[in-house]
């Protein structure tokens, strides 16, 4: 037996002996008994219920830390400019809104014969002194013809026909949806409108105006344009201000 | 003639120490190969007993049955055919008959001393 023979049969031998106890250690599953007693397990019992209780316990601080992060969150500056940007948005009109209020129907008067008399225009004047009026008795949203009425809402005649910010008022009925504070600013406003003169104005443009009950829910759709602001720019931070 | 026995300990024990696993899906490759290189191994065994042993042969054999049977189990397990099987079986039956002729000559090389 030479020597170099024996050294090949050496390696292969290791190699197959490497792999022998590769497989064994892949393949061998090792078999746990439970061999423990009533105390043991009693012991480890104990073991494992403190962990679930510690891990209560960590879940709660991270719940607490939760709440307090998000508390921040609604209490910090970004929340707040947030919120006064929303505020805003609903006072210039831009967001749609619900709530109690009347209605208003401008319809076509029937004659004696039943007819209906064609209306020649709305009075651009006519509709503005309602809208006053509408104001003046406590409407908060407006909305005309499904157009929203905001601050500056032009109604106009072009060329014979009234527009509402570039909406045609020429198809009756118009709807004329009032939103107040709340249903008894409603009703108050209701029982103005019955006796006011404006309603009764209409009739020279051959229209009657239908006061319907308050309701709990109109809504009023938002202002549909963006709002061009020409005349106003901001002040100047450190200039009679305290920034 | 103790030396490669006690390369095999030494590769059990180096592979018990280390503790090297691989996945599960990969050990029935592994179990061929074992196979394969023991049925080289007895087989070299054999032929150095009846002097017609070559260490190319020996070497070359022993990886290329390794790689062989590893690459048989693998097209078997992509052929959805148990493949490995016939590496099984035939490496089993080559073991065997190396075994049993490595006895024989054992037993005649023992029976022939004593009757010295």
């Amino acid at each position: 037996m030479g020597r170099p023979k024996n050294v090949y049969f050496t390696v292969t031998a290791s190699i197959i002996g490497l792999m022998v106890a590769i497989q064994f250690q892949t393949v061998s599953e090792p078999e746990v008994r439970d061999t423990r007693d009533t105390w043991e397990l009693r012991n480890d019992l104990m073991g494992e219920k403190e962990l679930q209780s510690e891990l209560l316990h960590e879940i709660r601080t991270i719940e607490d830390k939760l709440t307090k992060y998000e508390n921040e969150r609604e209490q910090s500056k970004e929340q707040l400019l947030k919120e006064t940007l929303e505020e805003l948005k609903g006072e210039a009109g831009l967001t749609e809104v619900t709530g109690p209020g009347i209605i208003l129907t401008l319809q076509p008067i029937v004659n004696e014969l039943g007819q209906e008399v064609p209306m020649s225009r709305v009075s651009p004047s006519l509709l503005q002194r309602l809208i006053n009026e509408l104001n003046m008795y406590g409407a908060i949203h407006l909305s005309v013809d499904e157009q929203r009425v905001i601050n500056t809402t032009v109604i106009r005649d072009i060329g014979t026909v009234t527009k509402i910010d570039g909406h045609s008022l020429n198809r009756l009925p118009i709807q004329i949806k009032v939103i107040t504070k709340n249903a008894e600013e409603a009703d108050k406003l209701y029982k103005r409108m019955e006796i006011s003169t404006v309603v009764e104005d209409f009739f020279i443009d051959n229209l009657r105006v239908v006061l319907e009950k308050p309701e709990e829910d109109i809504m009023i759709p938002g202002y549909q344009d963006t709002i061009r602001i020409r005349y106003m720019e901001p002040v100047e931070t450190g200039v009679g201000g305290d920034g | 003639m103790w030396l490669p026995f006690m390369g095999l300990v030494i590769g059990v024990i180096i592979g018990l120490l280390t503790d090297i696993r691989i996945p599960p899906e990969y050990s029935n490759y592994l179990s061929i190969a074992i196979l394969a290189a023991l049925d080289t191994l007895f087989g070299g065994i054999r032929a150095q007993l009846q002097n017609i042993y070559d260490e190319k042969v020996f070497v070359s054999g022993f990886f290329f049955n390794i790689v062989l049977a590893a690459s048989l189990a693998f097209l078997g397990v992509h052929l959805g055919v148990d493949l490995y099987l016939a590496a099984v079986f035939a490496f089993g039956v080559r073991l065997f008959q190396n075994i049993a002729v490595i006895r024989r000559i054992l037993l005649t090389k023992w029976t022939t001393n004593g009757e010295k």
